[in-house]
């Protein structure tokens, strides 16, 4: 190891501390609204489902912090830790729609983005907390309803030095304030909700994100959308599995999203 | 009804019940984690600074113990659980730098229960030592509080085995801080439990990288005595 290497690595965890409070800082916007929302998703109901491959105990973490709050007196919300290798099929089976996926890792986690890309089709609000460069989001870059952010260069450090504990810790932290806020916890359209917005999405011309459940006689298609099971017509993509995404509009599958994945 | 003519708002709690527009909630929220950050950072930097001679030691005592084949047993309760198996997880799986034998005794559920269930919860950490240890490794307990049970029991049964023993909490004049069974303790002076764990992962950060430089500077000491002429 040269001089400048091992100066750089002495001081890699107080440098990263810096460079992340300026971005944890910049997120804060991002982070005001992730814990309105999560607030308002906690009293309709919701239970959060964590998942974070690539560092378990974060997910672990997140799950914890909700379910038995460090200050005494504060609600115990339904949080639960997913495993990552069973994530997808966990979250299918659990998930009501209305519930919220909290995912935290970098922007090129290939598992992270299947899931996030689920979400609509499950009818589940999403929460990306992550660190790294964004940029390095295979593309097209994943979607979330939320994304909260730490732009530093290194997400591995970030991971490891406190920034990302302090990223969920705040969103706790504010949902809790959100709940001594009982007026403002409603009027909150759940993810995949058709009719947000005053746009009728069935009556535009865009397509709902749903996830294949059975393949039915006759190029019938068992498809989930927004978290509601219904038919559609598969005949137009063909070749078609469970687990399989595709864009469906007017009650026929358009296109295929991805393959199958779990 | 007379009740309902009568402003009696005042007299609820929950006051709040009839505020609708969140935009102001929202810039609260937004000034709230914005001072938050600052007391993450401040509170990490003058901590990392307090504590740079304690981890420079426990360091180097913890790079000659791995350098002599010992292993790195993690513990802690709750989000200090997930300390303890991310710190099982740095030194096993690093982002740079030599992997090391490291591992967490929170994450076996069947060991968990069995033990919380047949002798106690006091004794969930100090039974797994006992099955697992050797002289030559290391015991590094995390603890917001410093004051549980079970840790205690951990680091007196570490300590009594030859153990280094390496204790992160967060109050002075905690058990875990007076204890002599800790060795090295390094003390986040707070009182948030969560400003307290973010400068925890910190201090292990920097205790990581400092294992890293001291086990290479043992090894090119190793080479270059290798290499001298007889």
């Amino acid at each position: 190891m040269t001089v400048v290497e091992d100066a750089r690595q002495a001081d890699g965890a107080r440098a990263a501390a810096e460079s992340a409070a300026e971005s944890a800082g910049a997120a804060a916007e991002d982070l005001a609204a992730a814990a309105l929302s999560l607030a308002r998703r906690f009293a309709a109901g919701a239970t959060m489902w964590c998942v974070a491959p690539r560092w378990p105990s974060h997910a672990r973490h997140v799950a914890v912090e909700f379910v038995h709050p460090v200050i005494v007196g504060k609600r115990a919300l339904p949080a639960v830790f997913v495993d990552a290798a069973t994530a997808a099929s966990t979250v299918r089976e659990l998930a009501r729609p209305g519930d919220v996926l909290l995912a935290v890792s970098t922007a090129d986690d290939p598992a992270v983005a299947d899931l996030l890309a689920r979400a609509d089709a499950w009818g589940v609000t999403s929460v990306w907390l992550g660190a790294g460069r964004r940029e390095a989001a295979a593309a097209p870059a994943p979607r979330a309803d939320h994304v909260v952010w730490l732009e530093v260069d290194d997400a591995a450090v970030a991971a490891r030095t406190g920034d990302l504990v302090m990223l969920y810790h705040l969103l706790w932290e504010l949902t809790h304030v959100v709940f001594e806020h009982p007026g403002l916890l409603v009027d909150d359209a759940p993810a995949g909700s058709d009719c947000a917005d005053d746009i009728c999405i069935t009556c535009s011309d865009e397509g709902r994100v749903a996830e294949v459940r059975a393949l039915l006689h006759e190029g019938r298609v068992e498809v989930v959308a927004g978290g509601r099971a219904e038919q559609v017509d598969g005949r137009l993509v063909g070749d078609l599995r469970p687990g399989d995404l595709v864009l469906v509009h007017a009650g026929v599958a358009v296109t295929t999203l991805s393959g199958s994945d779990d | 009804m007379t009740d309902a003519v009568e402003p009696t708002g005042f007299l609820y709690p929950f006051i709040e019940a009839d505020e609708r527009d969140a935009g102001a909630l929202v810039s609260d929220l937004v000034a709230s984690a914005r001072a938050k950050v600052g007391d993450s950072a401040a509170l990490r930097t003058s901590t990392l600074a307090r504590c740079a001679g304690q981890v420079e030691a426990a360091a180097s005592a913890m790079a000659e113990r791995f350098g002599r084949g010992g292993r790195l047993f993690a513990f802690g309760n709750g989000g200090s659980a997930t300390d303890a198996q991310g710190t099982a997880e740095l030194f096993r799986l690093p982002p740079t730098g030599r992997p090391l034998p490291a591992l967490s005794l929170v994450e076996d559920q069947a060991v968990l229960t069995a033990l919380s269930n047949d002798v106690g919860f006091d004794l969930v950490f100090s039974r797994q030592l006992i099955a697992h240890v050797r002289a030559d490794d290391i015991a590094v307990g995390f603890s917001t509080s410093g004051d549980s049970p079970n840790m205690l029991h951990a680091f007196e049964e570490a300590a009594r085995r030859g153990l280094l023993t390496i204790g992160l909490c967060g109050y002075e004049g905690s058990g875990m801080a007076v204890s002599d069974a800790v060795q090295h303790c390094l003390v986040v002076r707070s009182e948030s439990v969560h400003r307290i764990q973010e400068t925890q992962d910190a201090l292990m950060f920097t205790l990581w990288e400092a294992v890293q430089r001291h086990l290479t500077e043992m090894t090119e000491m190793t080479e270059m005595t290798a290499a001298r002429p007889a």
